[in-house]
């Protein structure tokens, strides 16, 4: 409003007093509107964070039963109704709150907007106080602003102290702290780094040896062995527990592992005499269903084969626990990874590779997704990586392979042949040519990794590939007798299987051509080992063969072990090791001759 | 505006501000699909054109002139008010609150410390622009211009006077956060400042609940306490202060002389006006003003380096704040027992990565750490300075002559200009002779009639 006299504004008029009292009403009614709101949207805050479809309780417990029954289709159907519902009132709790803010908005707008007129409604307009001194500068205000600041300080410093106190960094202080935490993390709890890839070469620290084909240059066989009169064995040790699980040998040491329905250890021998070092019990599992599986008489509860990285060996028993023993028998760590779904019982045995013991648990139906591929440090049992396979159950060893420099581990499973990254578990590539119950391992022979589909076929695989390398790189195969337990052997030239009925196959590693075969008359399940330029053949009921390793079939001796024999042997150090039902043998000259330097 | 007391208590209870209540920000996992469907991959949305980007300096430029022009040339606190709406529409509700000023120095820090970090020109426009006029003309970006000031002044209902030893005492937080927010933002960690700014949710209208609930308590605050974010927590209006204290143009309550009739002396909601201050005090108060003012100088240094060692003593706990630092102390912490859930959780899939190399994560993480340890030092040097000068400001005795805002805590709102009767004489609501003769300020700094 202007004056009429000048172009300036005029003062507003005055607001009667009960347009004020209107004004405030207003205000009331608009307070409360702005409150109903806030309380609604609260409240269903509250409710939607107990529908969350990331963490409903619910749907998770479904979905952890799903994995149990797989097949169950009614719990699929309302696993997909309760997703579908949570995912919707998700969003309805989104609508509900985007409309209620705005609400709130314009109800705020309103309450603002009547409350600053009504409090303008009854201000008064200001007086000073009479005329007199202005009043002094005090200096009260700035005393007590420094006090006030002291104390804050003494707050803040008490509140950063608690915080640098109570909330310590676990991350090392120093860089050489940070060094000496990743080598322990990496190398061993005794602080040392694992023995390189060029020591392990000269032990047997795995299934079918460092590299894991059967084959040694170095060992030998005695010209005679006779068990009657002890002519060819170096010693014979009783062995308590009983296993199928092939010996592991590491400089002086050779370890064993035993189980039977309740009791489960690692046994250490003296390689040079046989006689017992220490034998520990793998700490059972506390659930005590877990210790209850069902298992096949030929594979009971020490199937699989341990491995050792020269510090420590590791042992995993038909119950799925794990144990890891340092070479004086205290114990490393132990884990508990069962109960396992396998309908003969677990026997795909370990590796490791730098540090990290590898364990592949395939277990129950592929579409289960039960199997599993560990990679878990040596030292501290802490699992480094794992992942899923969509296989069903499996019995065969996984394989190191060392490709342009990228380590792998390749892997059988149901129709497939997988390899991951060794260092991350990446699948690196996968071929669909396996069929039948996976139990012969892999072997690598010069360029190829050689694999068994049991009872149908021999395949020899380049692993340089990425993605499904199913029709671009296999090598060649042959359907000649192809084993259905044992796994192969090569030297370099030639590829030797036994079909466990007793068919032995000479196939030439070039080209996949037979060169001969020969029924050996027994059954068999341990894997030919090659030891020199002989085949060193094992029946399952204690029959032994030694013949050339050659183009032509030539039988040297046979001999009769009078017990029965599942595992392979072990080559290490020259002499040849070989678990029978009962004993551990080493075959060659007695103790306190000489054997041959390797 | 005249301070008063509360007298609607039922309204405050019951009254609510502006503000949303959004659900929890949560990861949203795909349904599990079994019929071989292709989850499309996540998009993310294109950065805001170029253009728009101009658009918004040219925008605040245009923002700053005005608000120059109706703090300084039409004196118009209206002018002052219909701008400060537009601001608040634009860059508060349209654009978010972002890109903002207050968040800029976190921009200049990191790309002062980190050489591959490129500065957009907004962030480096929307830093460098309010501090030039600040430079020239004061705080005109917090009168009209800054979306949370501009909230903060329309949502004031009946202001409460703050006790000056309080406010004083307050007044070196938002210098403490400023000093955080830089040092966090020079390791690269997150946006302090941004990340914990309680306005900016009501602006977006979502955030996590800790965050509503601090811009809910903020706004019902600002209802009865003038802007307490300007006040007691704007990092960015501590820049603007220390350039406002040399600013070329100060506002003046009188746009002529002081007639000493103290009708301003409640006018300022935001205790911003002082009082003439005598030339000098009692003698004995000077001795202790000098001894107090000595006693503080030759303690700075010490203060300083103190409170550098305990900061660089928070680097550690404050590391965490980076995810990378976050992770490898979750893998170093000791083993936990893995659920029993199948389902993943990103928390989960982190640690599995940090399983896959940890030389790498806890190489990384460390020196992260020693990046907070060294940025420690820096916000403890400059949370010393600030203590250090704020105790020795207490002791320095400013002469006033007239009744006149403080240059650094005026944020030009043109509140109090009608409270001044040369401004009511100036605007014809006065007149000329209602001035009594003889009441003019013989020490004023303005001309006399």
């Amino acid at each position: 409003m202007r004056d009429a006299a000048s172009s300036t504004p005029a003062a507003p008029a005055p607001i009667p007093a009960p347009a004020a009292l209107a004004l405030q009403r207003a205000a009331i009614v608009a307070a409360a509107f702005c409150f109903l709101v806030l309380a609604s949207l609260a409240i269903r805050h509250v409710q939607s964070r107990q529908a969350d479809p990331w963490k409903s309780p619910e749907l998770l417990a479904l979905k952890e039963r799903l994995t149990t029954q797989p097949k169950d289709e009614a719990l699929k159907e309302q696993i997909r109704h309760m997703d579908l519902e949570l995912r919707q009132r998700y969003f309805q709790h989104q609508t509900f709150s985007r409309y209620g803010a705005w609400l709130l908005l314009g109800g705020a707008i309103v309450l603002v907007a009547l409350s600053k007129r009504a409090v303008a409604a009854v201000a008064q307009p200001y007086l000073p106080p009479t005329a007199g001194a202005l009043p002094g500068r005090s200096h009260d205000p700035a005393r007590r602003t420094q006090w006030t600041l002291a104390f804050a300080c003494a707050a803040l410093i008490l509140t950063g102290a608690a915080l640098v106190l109570g909330s310590a960094s676990l991350l090392p202080r120093s860089d050489a702290a940070l060094e000496r935490l990743l080598s322990r993390r990496a190398g061993g709890d005794e602080e040392l780094p694992v023995p390189s890839p060029e020591v392990a070469s000269q032990q047997w620290p795995r299934f079918l040896g460092p590299l894991g084909n059967s084959c040694s240059t170095n060992a030998r066989l005695p010209e005679r062995i006779d068990p009657a009169t002890g002519d060819g064995i170096a010693w014979k040790t009783p062995i308590l527990l009983p296993g199928f699980n092939s010996p592991l040998v590491w400089s002086n040491r050779v370890f064993l592992a035993g189980a039977d329905a309740t009791n489960r250890a690692v046994i250490a021998f003296d390689a040079e005499s046989g006689a017992l070092l220490w034998q520990r019990p793998a700490p059972p599992n506390p659930a005590a269903a877990a210790n209850q599986v069902e298992v096949s008489e030929g594979t009971g509860y020490a199937a699989s084969t341990m491995a050792t990285d020269g510090l420590r060996v590791y042992a995993f028993f038909a119950t799925g626990d794990l144990a890891a023993f340092r070479f004086d028998g205290t114990l490393a760590w132990s884990k508990h990874l069962g109960p396992l779904k396998n309908q003969y019982g677990h026997a795909t045995s370990l590796i490791t590779w730098q540090g990290r013991l590898i364990l592949q648990l395939d277990q129950g139906q592929a579409e289960q997704g039960r199997s599993r591929l560990y990679a878990i440090d040596g030292a501290t049992g802490r699992v480094v990586w794992e992942r899923t396979r969509l296989v069903p159950e499996s019995w065969a060893t996984p394989l190191l392979v060392d490709t342009a420099n990228r380590p792998q581990i390749v892997t059988l499973g149901g129709q497939w042949v997988i390899a991951y990254a060794a260092n991350d578990g990446t699948e690196i590539w996968r071929a669909d040519l396996l069929t039948g119950e996976i139990a012969p391992s892999p072997i690598v022979a010069g360029p190829l990794v050689l694999v068994v589909s049991p009872n149908d076929r021999l395949i020899a695989l380049r692993p340089d590939g990425q993605g499904d390398v199913t029709k671009t790189h296999m090598a060649w195969y042959t359907d000649e007798t192809a084993p259905d337990i044992s796994s192969p052997a090569s030297n370099g030239e030639f590829v030797f299987s036994v079909a466990t009925f007793g068919m032995l196959t000479c196939i030439r590693l070039d080209d996949g051509k037979k060169v001969w075969e020969q029924d050996l008359g027994m059954e068999v399940h341990a894997s030919p080992a090659i030891v020199g330029n002989e085949l060193l053949l094992l029946g399952r009921k204690g029959a032994g063969i030694i013949a050339a390793a050659a183009a032509e079939y030539r039988e040297r001796i046979r001999f009769d072990l009078g017990e029965a024999v599942d595992a392979s042997p072990a080559l290490a150090g020259g002499a040849v090791f070989l678990r029978t039902q009962q004993h551990l043998i080493r075959f060659g000259r007695p103790a306190g001759t000489s054997s041959p330097t390797p | 505006m005249h301070a008063t007391r509360i007298t609607f208590p039922g309204r405050f209870l019951a009254a609510c501000a502006t503000g949303a209540l959004a659900l929890a920000e949560q990861r949203f996992p795909p349904p599990d699909f079994e019929s071989g469907y292709q989850i499309p991959i996540t998009q993310t949305p294109p950065p805001r054109a170029l253009a728009l980007q101009y658009l918004d300096v040219v925008l605040l430029l245009v923002a700053l002139a005005l608000a120059w022009y109706f703090v300084y040339r039409r004196r118009s606190r209206r002018g002052v008010l219909w701008l400060s709406l537009a601001s608040l529409l634009y860059f508060g509700f349209y654009r978010e609150g972002c890109i903002c000023a207050i968040g800029a120095p976190q921009n200049i820090a990191l790309a002062l410390a980190d050489p591959t970090y490129a500065i957009p020109f907004t962030a480096l426009a929307f830093f460098v622009l309010p501090l030039v006029f600040s430079l020239l003309m004061g705080r005109v970006f917090c009168a009209a211009v800054c979306p949370h000031g501009a909230l903060q002044d329309v949502i004031l209902i009946k202001p409460v006077k703050v006790p000056a030893w309080l406010e004083q005492g307050l007044s070196i937080v938002p210098y403490l956060f400023l000093g955080a927010g830089v040092a966090v933002a020079t390791t690269g960690a997150t946006f302090l400042l941004c990340r914990y700014d309680p306005i900016v949710p009501l602006f977006r209208m979502t955030g996590s609940w800790p965050l509503v609930a601090a811009a809910l308590g903020t706004v019902a605050l600002g209802l009865f306490v003038g802007r307490p974010y300007c006040r007691f927590l704007c990092p960015y209006g501590a820049l603007l202060r220390l350039g406002s204290l040399v600013a070329r143009w100060r506002v003046r309550i009188t746009p002529d002389y002081c007639t000493q009739c103290r009708l301003c002396e409640t006018s300022c909601p935001f205790g911003a006006i002082r009082e003439p201050a005598p030339a000098a005090g009692p003698p004995t108060a000077l001795d202790r003003d000098r001894r107090r003012l000595g006693w503080f100088l030759l303690g700075l240094p010490l203060l300083v380096f103190l409170t550098g060692w305990g900061g660089s003593h928070l680097g550690p706990p404050a590391s965490r704040l980076h995810p990378t630092v976050a992770l490898a102390e979750r893998y170093l912490a000791p083993a936990e027992t893995r659920p029993p859930v199948a389902t993943p959780t990103p928390e989960s899939l982190a640690l599995d990565r940090a399983n896959q190399d940890p030389k790498t994560l806890l190489t990384e993480a460390r020196r992260i750490q020693q990046r907070f340890h060294r940025a420690g030092w820096g916000f403890g040097i400059w949370a010393g300075l600030v203590l250090g000068f704020k105790l020795i400001s207490l002791t320095l005795r400013p002469m006033r002559t007239d009744f006149e805002p403080d240059r650094a805590a005026c944020v030009a709102c043109a509140r109090c200009f009608l409270s001044c009767p040369n401004e009511r004489v100036r605007l014809g609501l006065l007149p000329p002779d209602a001035i009594p003769a003889g009441n003019e300020n013989p020490r004023s700094e303005a001309a006399p009639r």
